[in-house]
């Protein structure tokens, strides 16, 4: 609410009131203070009103203070909201402090450094460690969904162990990488930050501003996530014990046709294709097209769940022991985790240990060092294979075991349905991959003089990733053929060495100044290898002894090398805390570039202006904070893969007679002249706190023109390429970010707040060197990427029949809008159908606390934006074959406009791609939670210096029109596509697992 | 001040910092100039750069890769598909996504993922052999001789792939040169210059190749590959736009010269032309060559479809649903039944008419299955009794390619499968592609060569090239010499015919005889202008949608789109 300097001015004032001041009879008040958890605070002030009489509390939070009757005490501590209290005749006085959310001496972390929050210059987003540890998260990242304005994050569906999708005020590229930057104590990540125990990490920054990310230069284009774990603080050792556990459910059942809507569904196929009569199902009818195991099932009205067989009931569980304290000169943090999440598919989990230990030691006055050390081992299961989709497919009629118990491979003649079940027995399929990090940030400080120090940090970090791969002969993928594995290994060594020079001084007491300046160099090496074979002898040998295998299909080994070259220099200076300015420069070079553009220079600028500490609203009794923060800068993008400027050959394979004949053709056209992207943003940023800080947060506006974008640019086949790897064209994002927080009610012991964030990011394409490209789907004044495609206005009905025949349609089809109006459907009639890009997005906190309980739910929403669901085309395909997601669909007397008669000459309906397109917008219940805070005294009766135990809901309810009316999973998709799958931006994919919800019970707990 | 005003200064402000970095740029870039040098060097040790194709090894190399792009038509789906679908010999079978190819409808259209493939690939093909032409001249180190014969046999593929294109598209984009620089620059040649252009690559490369019946390195173009592809160019062109009277005189010596001059030899029996472990034999003119060794036997990866590195696999599409049949389980032997293509009625019954003398229909067609599968079972679809029980070995099913009464059928132990109940799924199932070398039952990727080109049609384009010109009694000899041979032993004099009975029909049908399912049908009709009028007589599923525009694929969309002016300057085929 305030800072100290206000503080103090208060002070003085009081001091000067109270020279004339009558003292009146005093009586003696003594009582505890305590903090937000029961805890006693040591050191807070206790004051009388009005007065210069005043007191600190002892080690036990307790104090002692004399007063006159009528009094007011007033009750404060630095990062706590003070209380008021009259006296009159009570002689005990206690009173609980609760953090002041908008406390302005909070430090947060930016880039190389620290600076307090009133005096930031740039936009930055922070979630702290209460935000992460309050949902049974895997990966840090998913905290950030709908709690940090700006930061779009995505998940879709629930494989254990997946990787949300973040983008930061939207994508600027349209090169594969807008994903930001991830800083782990000072060291930029690469590869990944899944390894991170959510639990260790005490806060997350988002830098969103070019002021706030030009130091990380052409690193910093997608923005920047520091995350920061844990350190020891000096005092008492304090062991912690966290720990939950929790159910996985199927949120929902995935709705496909059960044996009766199937039999008719297969019967509607066969009229479509006149093998069926139209009327009334018949057994002679029947007999014609179903084999006796489907005629049977139809008579006894049986009815196989496939996909029922391969869910379960999964658990979610993590449990955590953390040690932390430290001597004068010595700090730590240490702490295990075990984390495992068992997902409701069968085959999937993610199992993970971490270890981390975070030291700190102070050699003498001048010299400290330390290190934040990290060692992960992870265990996935099923990332590759998802045994769902054959379920999805399975005919329900058909019998999944004999009368003794056995399985069925094939349970109808159907060549291709094998029996799913056969996917999970034990051993017929594998898919491990086994993941061992070690990351460290290594630390050494030298305070050369006063203000002026020197960092030298190194950031090694090994990476060894495995997937092994195991298909069986009975299973779908080989149906009785030879058993194939695989093995795929990664092996990665990155690291980073920066020196860090900073100089800090005031000068004439209002003059602040500090100065930093950087080197740094990183370098990363990948070696990859991969050996897939055929005809493994033994099944029980998995993929742990492929040299017997009888084939070699595939073996190959790559390496992949980049490095970069930095220099970055940063002066932030501010008068009187009131006028700030900060200025940036970074200079990187790159190997990715060609000779000619390898270094460039990304400036920023950036002002703030404290208008509240201006003295027309010094003694404002309403404002506590009005900073108006505007920035400008330039940062760069790499985002190419390494390799792209040379012109390289593509491997073939041939062979004379048997004699093998690789051969090497043309593959890429180099561009040598490629050069860095480049982003500009204006970014004008309000940081208010009003009514003593019960409504407080921050408004951004910002706009962000990228420039050279490096863009794959596709080419007419017939000059030998596809495509090649250019900068073209500009791109835009502009929009509005709000954060705001507000204590609603405090009452006694009750206290009710709400935290909400809200962005809105227009992303658009500005110009393109040739107009709109219609290769490339992209189109100015539209985002990066859209959905341009046929779009289906309905179905063809009975009284449409000519009309629907002079499109070569019947009844019953897909009716295509004919958008050129030509009279003929073809590609001209494709159009701009949507994107994936919300039209805005928000998140809700509430929270309400009384004495010892509280209560928190968490929605999250995503608004106006169009999706492609693969997961339609496999399930949706009304060939009156394999089953079907259980649509409304179309027959003679069923005249409906959603889904297309189903008809046995096809493989998929005709048009079916215009089926796919959906509106996304969905709104999340991401989490419910409701725990107890055993007061100290309690919890000190079992041997504890707190307690808090708690429960939580994951995800109880998704609002979604794709999933209420069009069977639907998931509305949450990757924006940008997932890499190597297919998987296009916007699209759902075709292998999603079934959404949870999840019940945790979880504890926490300090000795 | 407006936020405007504010971005001005700001921008200044920016500016001018920039500006002093670049100034002192000097300073930084030397100092990690002295600091790191080489450290921001890019060195490409798991990638081989371009000009590795102006070394001897990589002008080699080049060359194999271009021969991998054959891949792309020979043996595949797509190469069948556009050539078996939609004829008057091939109608649908039950499954595949692909049915439109053969019925015409609207589904058939520019986003065809096979086209595009095909496309893409060819092209990849002919700027490689661009690359090897154009660099050639500065390989040094490699022997003269070879050296002439690399650049020979990229023109043979070049040729190859252009005469493909210019057959499925008409007038195509003519690249004649390796792609140095990108560009969206492209337009659709005029099919006589791209006639031309095959005619001169392919008669410059004759003297160049070697003058064998087989490479020493078996699989390489030869000087009897290109003269027997120049006579189907020639054949092929004179029906087109670019036709020109001269063109069957010019087809015919080509085509002559390959039966005299090389040594190659019809086989005795036809049953042995396609025998399984036969594909190296006196009669295969060029064929494209696959392996069992999954490493030698893919295709170059687009990424674009998974299926890509798909090996030679005819053998899954021309198979009827034998393995769900009473006996019956999916073997390698019996193949991987795709029941893709069904041979028309006209096929079994006109052109297939006689199987007293021509052993043609008994060699082509499976005519019985063997049980692998012991058992009891009810019957399927011959319902003449009730169940039939097999021990390993019986016969399960029979096609005896004629219709059966009842009565008759409920004599045998096994199921009977006569014309009249054949359906989409049940048919005659082809034997020429079938591929029993597959390491199991489920392995997509066929490991035989596919013969390309083979004397018995090099007999029969030479004498269409005859008949064409009148030349009646020449044209016959060339014809008995291929029915002689398909008669059964004892049958040869009544397999002959006589100059009197040659007609253009007479011709047509002995194609079909000798080559169904060797992917030259469509070509063919299409060759001889016969191909709507064909699929509306005898292919009762392309009959109703077919029409005029056909005779063209569509080109692919992504073409017209990235095309600079696209659909304007690289216009889309009529119809689609």
């Amino acid at each position: 609410m305030k800072s100290t300097i206000y503080t103090h001015l208060r002070v003085v004032l009081i001091l000067l009131l109270s020279v004339t001041y009558t003292w009146a009879q005093e009586t003696q008040v003594n009582g505890t203070i305590y903090d937000e958890t029961g805890q006693p605070l040591p050191g807070a002030t206790v004051l009388v009103k009005g007065t210069t009489t005043g007191t600190t509390s002892d080690l036990d939070g307790k104090y002692t203070i004399s007063s006159p009757p009528d009094g007011v005490l007033v009750f404060s501590f630095i990062g706590y909201t003070p209380v008021e209290k009259t006296v009159g005749n009570q002689s005990v006085l206690d009173v609980n402090l609760i953090p002041d959310l908008a406390d302005l001496e909070e430090v947060v972390v930016v880039g190389y450094g620290t600076a307090k929050k009133s005096q930031l210059t740039g936009a930055i987003s922070s979630v702290g460690s209460k935000e992460i540890q309050e949902l049974p998260i895997t990966d840090a990242r998913q905290a950030l969904q709908g709690r940090a304005a700006g930061v779009d994050v995505t998940q879709p569906g629930s494989k254990p162990g997946a990787a949300p999708q973040v983008r930061i005020r939207g994508r600027r590229s349209f090169n594969a990488s807008n994903e930001p930057l991830y800083v782990i104590d000072g060291i930029p990540v690469v590869g990944g930050i899944n390894d991170i125990n959510p639990q260790d990490i005490t806060s997350m920054e988002v830098l969103k501003d070019a002021s706030a990310t030009a130091i990380y230069g052409s690193r910093g284009s997608n923005g920047v996530v520091l995350i920061t774990t844990k350190r020891g603080t000096k005092g008492k050792t304090v062991v912690s014990f966290d720990a939950y556990y929790g159910i996985n459910k199927e949120l929902g059942r995935i709705d496909v046709f059960n044996g009766p809507e199937f039999a008719e569904y297969k019967r509607e196929s066969r009229r479509a294709g006149e093998d069926y009569p139209e009327g009334p199902a018949t057994p002679e009818a029947d007999a014609a097209i179903f084999e006796p195991v489907e005629l049977e099932s139809i008579a006894l009205g049986r009815s196989t769940d496939y996909p029922a067989g391969l869910t379960r009931n999964g658990s979610i569980q993590s449990y955590q022991v953390g040690i932390s304290g430290g001597s004068d000169k010595t700090t730590f943090f240490v702490s295990a985790n075990y984390f495992k999440d068992e997902g409701v598919i069968i085959n999937q989990d993610f199992t993970r240990y971490t270890f981390r230990a975070n030291i700190d030691h102070q050699i003498n006055d001048k010299i400290k060092f330390g290190t934040s050390t990290l060692v992960s081992y992870s265990e996935r299961n099923g990332e590759n294979f998802n045994p769902i989709g054959g379920a999805l497919a399975e005919n329900p009629l058909g019998v999944p075991y004999d009368e003794e118990g056995n399985m069925i491979f094939l349970p109808t003649s159907d060549g291709l349905r094998t029996n799913p079940f056969a996917e999970i027995v034990p051993g017929a399929q594998m898919d491990l991959t086994k993941n061992y990090r070690i990351f460290n940030s290594i630390f050494a400080q030298w305070d050369i003089a006063p203000g002026l120090s020197y960092r030298l940090v190194f950031g090694p970090d090994f990476t060894i990733s495995r997937n092994g791969r195991f298909t069986g002969s009975q299973t779908n993928a080989r149906r009785g053929g030879d058993a194939t594995g695989s093995i795929d290994e990664e092996f990665r060594f990155n690291y980073t060495l920066e020196n860090i020079l900073s100089y800090t001084k005031t000068f004439n007491e209002k003059h602040n100044l500090n100065i930093t300046a950087l080197q740094s160099v990183q370098q990363d090496n990948l070696e990859e290898s991969q050996i897939s074979v055929l005809g493994i002898p033994d099944e029980s040998q998995l993929f742990h002894r492929l040299g017997d295998a009888s084939q070699i299909t595939g073996a190959n080994t790559n390496l992949v090398q980049w490095s970069l070259l930095s220099f970055m220099g940063r002066v932030n200076y501010d008068i009187d805390n009131k006028y700030l300015f900060t200025a940036t420069l970074r200079a990187d070079g790159s190997s990715r570039f060609g000779e000619n553009n390898r270094f460039s220079y990304f400036p920023s600028v950036a002002l703030g202006w404290n208008i509240a500490k201006e003295n027309f609203l010094a003694n404002s009794q309403s404002i506590e904070q009005l900073k108006l923060r505007v920035s400008y800068g330039s940062i760069g993008n790499q985002a190419i893969d390494p390799y792209q400027t040379q012109a390289l050959l593509g491997r073939t394979t041939y062979a004379y007679d048997n004699t093998p004949a690789f051969g090497y053709r043309p593959n890429t056209i180099g561009n040598p002249d490629l050069r860095w992207e480049t982003s500009t943003t204006f970014n004008v940023g309000l940081d208010f706190a009003i009514l003593k800080s019960r409504i407080f947060g921050s408004l951004e506006y910002y706009i962000t023109n990228t420039s050279d974008l490096l863009a794959p640019q596709p080419l007419p086949n017939s000059i030998g390429f596809g495509g090649y790897i250019t900068n073209i064209g500009e791109t835009q994002n502009r929009g509005v970010e709000l954060t705001l927080s507000t204590l609603n009610i405090e009452k006694g012991d009750f206290v009710w707040s709400t935290d909400l964030v809200f962005n809105k990011n227009t992303e658009e394409i500005i110009s393109l060197p040739n107009g709109d490209d219609i290769s490339a789907g992209r189109f100015i004044g539209q985002p990066l990427t859209v959905f341009y495609d046929l779009k289906k206005i309905g179905i063809w009905q009975l009284d449409e029949e000519d009309k629907a025949k002079s499109f070569g349609s019947v009844p019953g089809e897909i009716k295509i809008e004919d958008y050129n109006q030509d009279g003929a459907i073809n590609s001209e009639d494709r159009q701009f159908l949507g994107s994936a890009v919300p039209d805005f997005a928000m998140g809700i906190t509430n929270r309400f606390s009384y004495k010892g309980f509280d209560f928190s739910f968490f929605v999250y929403g995503r608004f106006g934006y169009m999706i492609r669901s693969q997961f339609h085309t496999g399930n949706n395909t009304l060939a009156g074959r394999y089953n079907n997601l259980d649509v409304n669909y179309w027959t003679p007397t069923n005249p409906t406009n959603d889904y297309p008669r189903p008809n046995v000459n096809q493989e998929s309906a005709k048009y079916a791609s215009s089926m796919e397109y959906f509106d996304g917008t969905f709104i999340k219940i991401r989490n419910i939670n409701f725990g107890y805070n055993f007061s100290p005294d309690a919890a000190k009766k079992i041997g504890l210096t707190g307690l808090r135990i708690y429960s939580s809901i994951q995800q109880p309810f998704i609002f979604a029109n794709y999933r209420s009316e069009h069977k639907g999973i998931d509305p949450e998709v990757y924006l940008d596509g997932e890499d190597g799958t297919g998987i296009g931006g916007g699209a759902v994919n075709a292998n999603v697992s079934p959404a949870v919800t999840s019940f945790t019970f979880g504890i926490n707990a300090k000795f | 001040m407006t936020i405007k005003s504010i971005i001005k200064h700001m921008k200044y402000i920016a500016i001018k910092i920039n500006r002093w970095a670049k100034y002192t740029s000097l300073i930084v870039t030397l100092l990690g100039a002295v600091s790191c040098s080489g450290f921001l060097e890019e060195d490409v040790t798991s990638k081989i750069g371009s000009d590795y194709l102006n070394t001897p090894k990589g002008l080699n190399d080049g060359i194999n890769a271009a021969y991998s792009t054959m891949r792309a038509w020979y043996g595949t789906e797509r190469g069948n598909n556009l050539t078996t679908f939609g004829t008057d010999i091939y109608t649908n079978g039950a499954d595949g996504s692909w049915k439109f190819m053969n019925t015409y409808t609207n589904q058939f259209d520019s986003q065809n993922g096979l086209v595009r493939e095909l496309w893409d690939e060819f092209y990849r093909g002919i700027n490689t052999c661009n690359a090897v032409i154009d660099r050639a001249p500065s390989v040094t180190g490699l022997d003269e001789t070879v050296l002439l014969q690399r650049v020979a046999e990229a023109k043979f593929i070049r040729a190859h792939h252009y005469f493909i294109l210019v057959q499925l598209f008409g007038p195509v984009d003519l690249q004649l040169s390796e792609t140095i620089l990108p560009t969206k620059e492209v337009t659709r040649t005029p099919v006589e210059a791209v006639y031309a252009a095959i005619i001169k690559d392919l008669e410059e490369a004759i003297p160049d190749l070697e003058a064998k019946a087989k490479s020493d390195n078996y699989g390489r173009a030869t000087r009897p590959a290109a003269e027997h592809l120049l006579g189907r160019v020639y054949l092929t062109k004179a029906t087109s736009e670019a036709g020109d009277p001269s063109d069957y005189a010019k087809a015919e010596p080509l085509l002559q010269s390959v039966i005299d001059n090389y040594g190659f030899e019809l086989l005795p029996d036809f049953a042995d032309v396609h025998a399984f472990g036969n594909e190296v034999n006196n009669e295969v003119i060029w064929a494209t060559q696959y392996t069992y060794d999954p490493l030698t036997n893919m295709q170059a990866n687009t990424n674009e479809n998974p299926n890509f590195n798909s090996g030679n696999n005819s053998h899954l599409f021309f198979l009827m649903e034998y393995d769900v049949q009473p006996g019956m389980q999916r073997d390698t032997e019996n193949g991987r039944p795709y029941k893709r293509y069904k041979p028309t009625d006209y096929t079994l019954n006109t052109v297939f008419a006689d199987r007293t003398n021509d052993s043609r229909y008994k060699n082509t067609f499976v005519d019985h299955f063997l049980s692998n599968k012991p058992g009891t079972y009810n019957t399927t679809f011959d319902k003449s009794k009730e169940t039939v029980t097999f021990a390993q070995g019986d016969t399960t099913i029979w096609l005896p390619g004629y219709n059966i009464p009842v009565a008759e059928r409920a004599k045998y132990p096994y199921q009977v499968l006569t014309p009249e109940l054949y359906t989409e799924r049940v048919f005659p199932p082809l034997k020429k592609q079938k591929d029993p070398g597959r390491v199991d039952r489920t392995q997509f990727e066929g490991g035989r060569d596919y013969i390309a080109m083979r004397l018995a049609d090099t007999y029969l384009l030479l004498a269409e090239a005859q008949f064409r010109q009148g030349k009646l009694d020449l044209a016959t000899q060339n014809i008995n010499m291929v029915r002689r041979r398909a008669a059964f032993p004892g049958n040869e004099a009544a397999m002959e015919i006589a100059a009197s009975d040659l007609t253009f029909e007479f011709i047509t049908e002995e194609r079909a005889r000798e080559l169904i399912g060797e992917q030259t049908r469509w070509l063919d009709l299409k060759r001889w202008g016969i191909l709507i009028e064909r699929v509306k007589a005898y292919n009762p599923q392309g009959a109703p949608n077919i029409q005029d525009f056909h005779v063209l694929r569509p080109i692919p969309q992504n073409q017209i789109d990235r095309a600079e002016g696209n659909a304007s300057a690289f216009p889309q085929n009529p119809g689609y």
